[in-house]
C-alpha cells in the first residue's frame, strides 16, 4: 500500500462525497512543501503526507476565519487527532466541523517521535504500526531516570540554551490560550535569555501536563534541540497509571484532574482522609 | 475561499529561515515555522515567529512625501519620480555624477539592489554606491578576499553540525543566530569542543567549554600567541602549508615576536587558556571558526579577519566540509546587496569596476557610459564632512540611527540639496529626507535573498503594499525609465537573468531553479548544482595566503574622564536600528525600553542599582538609559543595544576607521557613567 | 472561539498572584543559611495550626512564610513553580483532610494536580521532596510544627535551588 496514493484517494473521496469543502494537507509544488487548504479535488494530484507537519495546530488557526457552515477535512497523523480530541473536549474546536483523515505514522518515524500510539482512531492510508516505549530509549532514560542530581544538571544544560523563540508554545497545537501566561511579567521574567529556566519551562510543561498529547511539535520546534518532549512524559505515565487515562484517546471522557477522587479514583485506590507527602510514597 | 499558505524567507538575519505566511482576504494573518526548509527544518527565532507583526502596522509609509518646510505632503507618484530624476540630474549637470550618492539596502532584493546600482552606476556616471555592509563586514570581504580570494562563508551552516571544535570569535549567536546556534550545539551534542572568545560572558560562552574573556579589541595578540603556540608544538598542518599557500616564512617571523606570555598579557588571560585553545583547535580533525561584528566592528577590523584567515589556514582547516572559516552576515540580504554590487569598487559579483575590461562589458550590456573612478564609502564620506556629495538616494537604509557618531551623519545630511529617502516606515533618517518614498516589504514582493551560506533564496508575495507604496523593484524600473535607461522589465525574475548574464558566480541562477532549496553560489551554469563548501582543493585566488595582521589597539581606551569601555551590539527580541522589531507587540513587549548592562562591582561602587536611569557620555554625545545590572559584563566594560531610538547607542560611538575597509570601530570607545536624576529623564 | 477559562478568571487571579509573587520575593530577602520554604496553609484548618505553633512557641525552623488560603485548591501550581524559579528551595501546601474540604472537595482536586505537578519536579530533578503536600494532619499545634521540621530536614539534603534558578552551572572555564 503507498501511503501517498491512499491519503489522495481518502481526500478526493471526501472531496467528491461532499463530506468537507476543502482538505488540509501538505503540497507538494515548485516551491517544495507547504501546507494547503484542497478544495478542487483535481488539485490533489500534489498532496502529499511528508514531512511530518502538525496540521492541528494550522486547523485551529484557519477554522476561525472559514464560514461557519464549512466543514474542513484534516489529513491527521495519531498525534493531530488526539489534539483535535482534546481541543474539542476543552471548546476550543467545534466537532462538528472537523472531519479527520487518518494517517498512520511509519517505524521510522514512531521511533524519530518516540511515540507510544502512531495511529489515529481510524487510519485511512499508512500501515498501522506498533508504538515505541520512551522508556526504552536510552537517551531519554537519561532525563527521565536514574542520579536526581545528575538529572538535574542534564536538564539545567539542555533548557540553559533557550533562546526564547516561543517556538515551543507557538507550535503546540494544544496552547492557544490569550493571552498567555508565559508572556505576563509577573510569572517569566522578561527581556534576557534565556527564558526562566524554572518558571518559563514548568510552567509550560504543567499547564499542558493533562493534554499534552505527545505530538513532539514543541521539540521539533525547538532551534536548540531542547528535548522538551521528555518534560511530559512522566507526567503521561502517571495519568495512565493512575487514572487510565491518555490524552486525547477518548472523546467524552474529561481529565481526571478536574475530578473529585470520589468520581474518579486510581482503580483500586482506597481514598484516605488524612494524607501528606511525608508519610505517604507518591 | 480567500486563504492560502505562502512560503518565503525571513527578513530578519542572514540565516535566512523559511517561513509559511497565512494570508486571508489580502492580510497576513499567521506565520508558521517551514517544516520543509533546508536550514532552518521548522524552527524559527523570536524574530522569525514575529516576522509578520509590523505588515499590517498603521505608521507604514502609504504615499510619496515632499517636505515643504517642517511638515509632509503626499503627492503622486509621477510627480514624485520626476522629481527625483530632475533633482539627481541638476546635482549631476552641476556638480558632476561624483556628487551623487547611493545607499542601497541590505533589506531589499537582489533584483532591486542590482537595479539601484545599475541606476546610479549608468544614470549618473557614478560608483557612489554604497549600504551597510561598510559598517559591518567590510573588513571580511576586504580580508577573505586578500586571503583566500573570496569574501564569503567558506562553508554551508549545516556544515557546523560536523566539526569537532568551533571556535566562535566575537559572536553573540545565541542572540542574534539563534538557528545557527543550534547547528552548533548539535555539533556539541557529537563531542566537538567550543571555545569562544568574547568580552562579554554571552550565553554561548557560558554554554561553551572554554570561555577567553578577553579585553576587547585584543584579537589579533590572541590569535597570533595562539598561532605561535601551535607553530612551537608542531602541531601546524605543514602538508597544507606547503600545498596550498604561500606566504608562510613572513608570518612566522612575525609570530617570534608574539609569545604567549605576551599574549596573555595584552589580551587579560591565563597563558594556559590560550594553550589549551591552540591546541583544541589545531589538532580537531574538523574545526570551524565563526565570527560576527567583535572581530570586524574595529579600527583593525581588517587584520583581525586576515589573522582568523591565517590561523585558519595554519591548521589547514579550510577547503574541507567540516572546516572552515563562518563570517555569518547580519542581514537577510547583506550577501546579496554585496554581490549585486552595492559596493563603491566592485560591479555584481565582485568584478572590479578599476578593470577596463570589466567595465566594457557592463558598458555594453547596460548601454551607457560607466565612470572609472573609484566610488567613495560612505563612513569615510560623512567622517570627512561629505567631500563632494550633494544629493543623495537612499533606500531601506536607516544611517542616523546605525551609523556611529550621529551628529556628523545629521551634519551630513542635513547639508544635502536633495535627499531621497525611500522605507517602509517613517524612520530616523526619512525626518531628514526632502522626499520620501513608499516603498514594500518582505511579505509584498517576489525576488531573492542571499543568505549568509550564499544561499539564493527565493521570497514570494503574500499581500499587496499599503496604500500608494510599491515594491522597490517597481520604484526603480519608474525611475530608470524616467532616466532613459530602460529598465522595461515586466517581472524580477527577468532582472535576475540580466544578473545571471553578467555575473559568472550567479551564471546558472534563474527563479525557475530556486523554487526549492535555492542555490548556493558560486553557480556558474545553468546545470551547476551550488557550491555548498568554497576552496575544495584550490583557493579561489589559487593558493590561500598569509598576511601579516598588524596589531592596533582601540582607537580610543579608557582614561581619566572616560573610564569605561562602551561596547555596543545586539539583543534576541529586536533587530538593528528597531523600525520593524519595535513596531512589533510580541517582540517589543520583551524589552521595550533602552537598557545599558552594568558590572554589580561598578555599580556598587557608583551607586546605581537595577532599575535606575543612568546618563551613559561619550566625547561625541550622551543617553540617558537604565541599568541592568549583571555579570555579562566585565569590570570596566558597560554594553547597550543600539535598537533604541530613546537612547540611540551608536550616536555614542567614536567613527574611527579601519584603514582598509572603512568600518567603524563600534565596538570599543570611552563612555562615562552616572545615576541621572530622576527629572532628567529626557 | 472561548478564550481559555483560566484567563475568565483572570482579575481575581491577578490579585492573589501579585500578593503571593510579592511575599515570594520579600522572602528571597530573608539572611541566614538554609533553606527557604513558603507555606501555604488553608484558613480552615492547617493556618490554626500555625498560629498555634506560633502562640506556643514550640521549635520551628527558620526561614518560612505562611500564605494564608481560603482552600489549599487555590493554590495554582503555577505559584509553586514561580517560587523556585525566584529561589526558594520548598513550597508546602497544607489543606483540610480529604472529607472535610468547605468547598465540595476541592482539595481533592488539589491533592491530584500537585501529585502530578510532584512528577514534573522530579523529572527535571528539582525533587517532589521539595513540595509538601498535607491534607488533614497539620491542623494541631504540635502537629504543624512536626510537618514543618519533618520537611525541611529533608529540604537540607537539596542542594540550594538557586543552582538550578539561575542556571549558574556553566561548563566554561573562566578567561
Amino acid at each position: 500500500m503507498n501511503i501517498r496514493e491512499d491519503a489522495r484517494r481518502a481526500a478526493r473521496k471526501v472531496l467528491e462525497q461532499g463530506k468537507a469543502q476543502g482538505v488540509l494537507g501538505l503540497r507538494e509544488a515548485g516551491d517544495g512543501v507547504s501546507p494547503h487548504l484542497f478544495e478542487d479535488p483535481g488539485d490533489i494530484d500534489s498532496l502529499v503526507v511528508e514531512p511530518k507537519w502538525l496540521l492541528a495546530k494550522l486547523a485551529t488557526g484557519i477554522l476561525k476565519d472559514l464560514p461557519d457552515d464549512y466543514r474542513l477535512a484534516v489529513m491527521c497523523r495519531g498525534c493531530d487527532e488526539r489534539a483535535i480530541v482534546e481541543l474539542i473536549k476543552r471548546n476550543q474546536l467545534d466537532g462538528a466541523k472537523i472531519h479527520v483523515i487518518g494517517l498512520a505514522c511509519s517505524q521510522e518515524q514512531a521511533r524519530a517521535c518516540l511515540c507510544t500510539r502512531p495511529y489515529p482512531s481510524e487510519v485511512a492510508a499508512g500501515d498501522v504500526v506498533e508504538g515505541v516505549d520512551p522508556f526504552q530509549d536510552e537517551r531519554a532514560r537519561t532525563f527521565l531516570e536514574g542520579d536526581q542530581r545528575e538529572r538535574m544538571i542534564r536538564w539545567a544544560t539542555e533548557l540553559k540554551r533557550c533562546v526564547k523563540c516561543y517556538g515551543c508554545r507557538n507550535s503546540c497545537p494544544i496552547c492557544v490560550c490569550v493571552p498567555c501566561k508565559l508572556e505576563d511579567d509577573l510569572w517569566v521574567g522578561r527581556g534576557e535569555i534565556p527564558a526562566d529556566l524554572i518558571s518559563f519551562h514548568l510552567i509550560r510543561a504543567f499547564h499542558l501536563s493533562d493534554t499534552c498529547v505527545a505530538c513532539g511539535a514543541c521539540q521539533d520546534a525547538c532551534p536548540e534541540n531542547i528535548p522538551l518532549m521528555l518534560l511530559q512524559i512522566s507526567m503521561r505515565a502517571f495519568l495512565m497509571q493512575e487514572y487510565g487515562y491518555e490524552a486525547g484517546t477518548d472523546r467524552e471522557r474529561r481529565s481526571p484532574m478536574l475530578s473529585d477522587l470520589t468520581k474518579e479514583p486510581s482503580p483500586g485506590y482506597e481514598i484516605p482522609g488524612w494524607v501528606d507527602s511525608l508519610k505517604d510514597s507518591v | 475561499m480567500n486563504l492560502g499558505f505562502i512560503k518565503t524567507t525571513c527578513p530578519y538575519c542572514g540565516t535566512g529561515c523559511g517561513l509559511v505566511l497565512q494570508v486571508r482576504d489580502g492580510k497576513v494573518v499567521g506565520n508558521y515555522p517551514d517544516r520543509d526548509h533546508p536550514v532552518s527544518k521548522g524552527s524559527l527565532c523570536i524574530k522569525g515567529w514575529n516576522a509578520h507583526e509590523f505588515i499590517h502596522h498603521p505608521e507604514r509609509l502609504t504615499s510619496p512625501l515632499l517636505r515643504k518646510g517642517k511638515t509632509f505632503y503626499p503627492i503622486p507618484w509621477d510627480e514624485a519620480i520626476d522629481l527625483v530624476v530632475e533633482r539627481l540630474g541638476r546635482t549631476a549637470e552641476k556638480y558632476g555624477g561624483d556628487a551623487i550618492g547611493g545607499l542601497c539596502s541590505a533589506k531589499c532584493t537582489n533584483e532591486e539592489n542590482y537595479l539601484f546600482q545599475k541606476f546610479i552606476r549608468a544614470g549618473f556616471q557614478t560608483n557612489n554606491v554604497e549600504h551597510c555592509a561598510r559598517l559591518c563586514h567590510s573588513p571580511t570581504v576586504a580580508g577573505m578576499s586578500q586571503a583566500l580570494g573570496s569574501g564569503a562563508m567558506t562553508n554551508s551552516i549545516k556544515d557546523l553540525e560536523g566539526a569537532k571544535c568551533i571556535l566562535i570569535m566575537g559572536s553573540n549567536a545565541a542572540e542574534t543566530f539563534p538557528i545557527i546556534m543550534g547547528d552548533i550545539y548539535k555539533a556539541k551534542d557529537r563531542g566537538a569542543r567550543l571555545i569562544v572568545v568574547d568580552p562579554r560572558a554571552t550565553e554561548v560562552a557560558k554554554n561553551a567549554h572554554i570561555h577567553l574573556q578577553i579585553r576587547s579589541g585584543t584579537d589579533i595578540p590572541l590569535i597570533c600567541g595562539m598561532m605561535r603556540h601551535i607553530i612551537e608544538h608542531s602541531l601546524e598542518d605543514k602538508e597544507f602549508i606547503t600545498k596550498r599557500t604561500e606566504g608562510f616564512d613572513t608570518l612566522n617571523e612575525y609570530l617570534t615576536g608574539w609569545t604567549v606570555e605576551r599574549a596573555a598579557e595584552e589580551c587579560g588571560l591565563d597563558g594556559d587558556m590560550i594553550r589549551e585553545a591552540a591546541e583544541t583547535y589545531a589538532t580537531a580533525a574538523e574545526a570551524s571558526i565563526v565570527f560576527c561584528m567583535g572581530i570586524t566592528q574595529h579600527a583593525c577590523g581588517t587584520a583581525n579577519v586576515l589573522a582568523i584567515c591565517d590561523l585558519a589556514l595554519l591548521c589547514g582547516h579550510v577547503g574541507k566540509e567540516h572546516s572552515g572559516i563562518c563570517p555569518l552576515r547580519g542581514q537577510c540580504n547583506v550577501q546579496g546587496a554585496c554581490d549585486m554590487g552595492g559596493l563603491p569598487d566592485v560591479y555584481p559579483g565582485y568584478q572590479r569596476a578599476s578593470d577596463p575590461g570589466i567595465r566594457k562589458k557592463f558598458e555594453d550590456a547596460w548601454g551607457r557610459e560607466l565612470s572609472d573612478r573609484p566610488g567613495l564609502a560612505v563612513t569615510e564620506t560623512i567622517g570627512s564632512g561629505g567631500g563632494d556629495i550633494r544629493s543623495v538616494y537612499i533606500m531601506g537604509e536607516n544611517p542616523v540611527m546605525s551609523d556611529p557618531n550621529r551628529n556628523k551623519t545629521l551634519e551630513f545630511l542635513k547639508q544635502l540639496d536633495f535627499l531621497v529617502v525611500q522605507d517602509i516606515f517613517p524612520t530616523e533618517t526619512t525626518q531628514f529626507a526632502h522626499l520620501i518614498l513608499p516603498g514594500a516589504c518582505f511579505a509584498e514582493k517576489t525576488g531573492t535573498f542571499t543568505n549568509t551560506e550564499r544561499r539564493i533564496q527565493l521570497l514570494r508575495k503574500a499581500v499587496d503594499p499599503p496604500g500608494e507604496a510599491r515594491d522597490d523593484f517597481t520604484i526603480l524600473c519608474m525611475l530608470g525609465k524616467a532616466m532613459g535607461l530602460g529598465f522595461d522589465y515586466t517581472d524580477p525574475s527577468e532582472v535576475m537573468d540580466e544578473i545571471a548574464s553578467l555575473t559568472p558566480l550567479y551564471g546558472g541562477v534563474h527563479f525557475y531553479r530556486l523554487g526549492h532549496g535555492g542555490l548556493q553560489w558560486p553557480c556558474p551554469t545553468d546545470d551547476h548544482p551550488g557550491t555548498p563548501f568554497l576552496h575544495k582543493g584550490e583557493f579561489t585566488r589559487g593558493k590561500g595566503l598569509f598576511v601579516v595582521p598588524e596589531y592596533t589597539p582601540p582607537v580610543e581606551s579608557p582614561d581619566h574622564d572616560y573610564p569605561y569601555i562602551f561596547i555596543t551590539g545586539r539583543m534576541f527580541c529586536h533587530y538593528h536600528t528597531g523600525t520593524m522589531t519595535r513596531r512589533s507587540p510580541s517582540l517589543n513587549r520583551e524589552t521595550d525600553k533602552p537598557f545599558v548592562e552594568i558590572n554589580p562591582v561598578d555599580a556598587a561602587r557608583i551607586g546605581i542599582r537595577g532599575g535606575d536611569a543612568v546618563r551613559v557620555s561619550t566625547r561625541r554625545d550622551a543617553i540617558v538609559t537604565t541599568a541592568r545590572i549583571t555579570e555579562r559584563v566585565s569590570r570596566g566594560s558597560i554594553f547597550a543595544a543600539f535598537h533604541f531610538f530613546e537612547a540611540p547607542a551608536d550616536a555614542l560611538t567614536i567613527d574611527a576607521l579601519d584603514p582598509v575597509s572603512k568600518v567603524p570601530e563600534f565596538k570599543v570607545c570611552a563612555a562615562n557613567l552616572r545615576k541621572e536624576e530622576s527629572d532628567g529623564l529626557s | 472561539m472561548a478564550r481559555c477559562w483560566r484567563n475568565r478568571f483572570r482579575d481575581a487571579w491577578c490579585d492573589m498572584s501579585n500578593r503571593v509573587s510579592n511575599e515570594i520575593k520579600g522572602n528571597t530577602k530573608k539572611t541566614g543559611r538554609g533553606p527557604k520554604a513558603i507555606i501555604f496553609a488553608c484558613r480552615w484548618c492547617a493556618l490554626i495550626g500555625a498560629d498555634g505553633a506560633g502562640k506556643n512557641r514550640v521549635q520551628l525552623p527558620l526561614n518560612f512564610r505562611v500564605i494564608p488560603v481560603e482552600c489549599a485548591a487555590r493554590v495554582e501550581p503555577d505559584s509553586i513553580i514561580r517560587a523556585f524559579s525566584y529561589g526558594i528551595d520548598g513550597v508546602g501546601v497544607l489543606g483540610c483532610h480529604l472529607g472535610g474540604c468547605r468547598y465540595h472537595n476541592a482539595n481533592h482536586r488539589a491533592l491530584k494536580r500537585l501529585d502530578l505537578l510532584r512528577k514534573l519536579l522530579d523529572t527535571v530533578g528539582i525533587g517532589s521532596g521539595r513540595l509538601l503536600t498535607s491534607f488533614g494532619t497539620a491542623h494541631e499545634y504540635h502537629q504543624f510544627a512536626a510537618i514543618l521540621n519533618e520537611f525541611f530536614q529533608g529540604l537540607r539534603e537539596f542542594p540550594p535551588i538557586d543552582e538550578w534558578a539561575r542556571a549558574q552551572m556553566t561548563d566554561a572555564g573562566k578567561g
